[in-house]
């Protein structure tokens, strides 16, 4: 490695992480850090440490969920992972590195000394939370089987990453180039397909006897000659952390360290895809930073119809327009389109069946990924202030309170997230149409669609609020942009916002939802289920007065707000 | 009318400006000059209501900028040098997203006039990534120029801009000061100064150093006469001789 790139990278660090000491000065950053550390200490502290290690059994059993974590990690990976966040250099490296006489894996191999320090942070982040584990031979030996998995998974995310380019910049030629890497994946996709279809009938079978069934007989489906074959590369990959013993884990560190050295090796033969994606990302990074537009983005070949905006009438809808404009020309918004068509056609024909497990199991599916994304939503749509707060310059020349900007922009993306959610449900009613018996009638379900259709912009307006108003009020410690940081190796980071917003979120909600539960045991008994209609009343009431109270107190913070520093702090 | 009274902004312990305080009437074009570093850009964000002063007053078309932002906002036109626009909206949308935010009823007539007038209009369907820096900057002029604005702020307006669309910046400025707006423009290209600006506010370190006609500027330092605006400009800024250049 070039002398040159260890220093970029040490003194890159030392200066941020000075910076990051330094804004503790402010009392915001400060109280924020306080909350952190009391926070990871709770999650830490609720553990219990189990007095034997593991049995065969859970380790085997953790060994299987993991691989299948591993398994749909890298399906996303390939899948709809954002092959230019992979490849994201700053444009000064790109100006100093990229026009500098360096090889292409002299560039390579910078990019990884980079991500090698979210890797570290994210080893010590869960070495950390599961200190009190017995999982693993020890925190030493954890935190080492910790760092080859996510090195491992960062180097298939950057590889993928370049396959995924080079298609999209050179066709059948990328194709060409990547026939290898494209084998290995095809060949994987479909012996997992195969694996599915052959262990189907014997889970559709003991899915009809009960949990316990169906659980050993998806066990023997993981053990299979086919499943086996598919889950290999990743069991191989988490092995080290589940061995039981120092025997077990020099046994598995092996074949783990060579599958990380098989990546090494294939992300450093990528090709000029690479380098070119790499500087156009970059630079179009620089120009949406410097608050300049970016080159022609992705957007969706599907012409959806945009909504009108009236020339006259309240100002910051045509905020909350924009973002919706924006929403609806994303590239994604197709993928999530045509997903949701064929979830409902799905739904509707598994309905028909005879058999009505599969479509009880798919309404089920949905519906807790319904109630998954109320907390994780909020942090994957970011079409909001914390994407428009790179062009802050631009919102406070708008004639607008700094509070209507707030609503408008958190507005748009709750209502997105709320249609999502709401298609989601639609999908369930229709496949909960074989009336499953733990569940109200079809008049029950439908009373319930609506009442998620009144309910649901409420508690993810509150949700987007909580969000944005971290990017406003600690700007230097959140992600600014609409894009997030992503990757298996940043999991830690993100589960952990993810369960703390998922807390916070629930202190919000214990006003009104307590009003609403108590208004409605109040007139259960002479109303019946039309109690339920005062009681979501009451609910939203004071859902909007906390939403009113919380929009009012962020225009403040917005209308405070330096550009400049929220630019330097981004 | 742009009014501005002790104008004062710090960033810790940088002062970027620093007791400053001048007028601009309707129908005057004043130009911002003074070496990088000087407060020009800082001094428009803070009358643009972008950034907040440490002190001061200023007051847009009658309208107090720290008691009645949005009322001042509704009068007045930001172009910063850098065209800022969103990524996923036309070259139409952009304008009618304007529209509504500035409240132009009449908006659906404007826009088709405005693309003419900035040679936009071929490109009325096109997002801004699909656009030249040029085209960049004048869909961004053209925003700022929609609602009819009584107060214009231009930073850098020429800014990638080509001759022809130089030439037509230039007249629109103009034309739309002698329509009555207070245009204020900061720039270091000092011919477009001396071309089309009435008044000229020369900031050195934060504080004015010279206000007026270049007639009065000069009047102020006999030495000066006879001399071009890169010589004045220089003698005031203490560079003279261009020994710096």
């Amino acid at each position: 490695m070039n002398g040159a790139y260890a220093y970029l990278v040490a003194r890159s660090l030392r200066n941020r992480l000075t910076r990051q000491v330094a804004r503790l000065r402010s009392p915001r950053y400060l109280l924020a850090l306080l909350l952190g550390l009391a926070y990871l200490s709770l999650i830490v502290g609720q553990q219990h440490s189990a007095p034997t290690p593991p049995s065969a059994e859970t380790s085997r059993w953790a060994e299987l969920l993991l691989a299948v974590g591993v398994m749909l990690a890298v399906t996303w990976a390939w899948v709809i992972g954002s092959e230019r966040r992979a490849l994201a250099f700053s444009p000064a490296e790109v100006t100093f590195l990229f026009a500098g006489p360096v090889p292409r894996r002299e560039l390579i191999r910078f990019k990884l000394l980079v991500s090698q320090t979210v890797v570290l942070f994210n080893v010590a982040l869960w070495t950390f939370l599961l200190s009190r584990e017995r999982l693993g031979v020890s925190a030493w030996v954890r935190a080492l089987s910790l760092w080859t998995l996510l090195t491992t998974l960062s180097l298939h995310r950057l590889g993928a990453s370049f396959v995924r380019t080079s298609l999209l910049e050179h066709g059948r030629h990328g194709a060409r180039r990547r026939v290898v890497s494209l084998a290995i994946g095809v060949g994987v996709a479909l012996t997992l397909v195969w694996a599915v279809a052959d262990a189907l009938p014997e889970l559709r079978t003991s899915w009809a006897v009960g949990l316990r069934a169906w659980l050993a007989a998806l066990g023997e489906a993981a053990d299979g000659p086919i499943a086996g074959v598919a889950l290999a590369p990743f069991r191989l990959a988490v092995r080290p952390l589940v061995a039981r013993s120092g025997d077990e884990w020099l046994r598995a560190i092996g074949p783990a360290t060579l599958l990380l050295v098989a990546h090494f090796v294939w992300v450093l033969r990528a090709d000029a895809a690479f380098e070119e994606s790499a500087a156009e990302f970059a630079f179009a990074r620089a120009r949406a930073r410097a608050g300049r537009p970016q080159p022609a983005p992705a957007v969706s070949r599907l012409r959806l119809p945009t909504p009108r905006l009236a020339p006259t009438g309240r100002p910051a809808t045509a905020i909350a327009w924009k973002n919706t404009v924006a929403a609806l020309r994303s590239p994604r918004t197709r993928l999530v389109l045509t997903v949701y068509t064929g979830g409902a056609l799905i739904a509707g024909w598994l309905a028909t069946l005879d058999d009505p497990a599969p479509a009880e199991a798919l309404g089920w599916l949905v519906t807790m990924w319904t109630g998954f994304l109320l907390v994780a939503g909020p942090q994957w749509i970011r079409n909001d202030l914390r994407g428009d707060l790179l062009k802050l310059d631009l919102l406070r020349s708008y004639p607008l309170r700094g509070a209507s900007l707030v609503a408008a922009e958190t507005a748009s993306s709750a209502l997105i997230l709320t249609g999502l959610q709401l298609g989601l449900l639609v999908i369930g009613w229709l496949a909960f149409l074989v009336d499953p018996v733990d569940l109200p009638g079809l008049p029950g379900r439908t009373a319930l669609l609506a009442l998620a259709l009144v309910l649901l912009p409420a508690v993810n307006g509150l949700g987007m609020l909580l969000h944005n108003g971290a990017a406003l009020l600690l700007p230097g410690w959140t992600h600014i942009g609409t894009g997030r940081p992503g990757g298996v190796e940043a999991l830690g980071q993100n589960m952990l916002v993810l369960i703390g917003f998922a807390a916070l979120l629930a202190v919000v909600l214990i006003p009104p939802a307590g009003a609403g539960a108590g208004i409605y045991l109040l007139l259960e008994r002479p109303l019946g289920y039309y109690a339920a209609v005062p009681a979501a009343a009451a609910l939203l009431g004071l859902a909007a007065v906390e939403g009113m109270v919380m929009v009012r107190w962020l225009g403040r913070v917005l209308e405070r707000l330096d550009p400049s520093t929220t630019a330097a702090q981004a | 009318m742009i009014e501005v009274d002790g104008l004062e902004k710090a960033y810790g312990d940088l002062t970027a400006v620093q007791g400053l305080s001048f007028q601009v009437r309707p129908g005057e074009v004043v130009g911002l000059v003074g070496p990088n570093g000087a407060g020009k850009t800082t001094t428009l964000r803070c009358l643009a209501g972008i950034t907040i002063p440490t002190a001061g007053r200023i007051r847009i078309a009658g309208h107090d900028l720290a008691a009645e932002p949005v009322a001042a906002k509704q009068v007045l036109a930001f172009i910063p040098d850098e065209p800022h626009l969103f990524e996923y909206l036309t070259v139409e949308e952009h304008l009618r997203f304007v529209g509504r935010l500035y409240g132009v009823a009449d908006a659906p007539e404007r826009i088709p006039r405005m693309l003419a007038e900035l040679e936009l209009d071929g490109k009325r369907r096109a997002l801004p990534g699909e656009l030249s820096r040029g085209m960049r900057q004048k869909l961004a002029i053209a925003c700022g120029l929609l609602h009819d604005p009584a107060v214009l702020l231009f930073d850098e307006p020429l800014t990638g801009l080509d001759p022809v669309s130089i030439r037509r910046m230039k007249a629109t400025i103009v034309a739309r000061a002698s329509d009555g707006a207070a245009v204020l423009l900061s720039s270091h290209l000092l011919h477009l100064v001396e071309e089309i600006c009435t008044r000229l506010l020369v900031l050195q370190r934060g504080q004015a150093v010279a206000f007026g006609t270049m007639a009065e500027i000069v009047a102020a330092r006999p030495t000066l006469a006879g001399r071009p605006l890169e010589d004045v400009f220089l003698e005031l800024i203490g560079q003279e001789g261009g020994g710096d250049r």
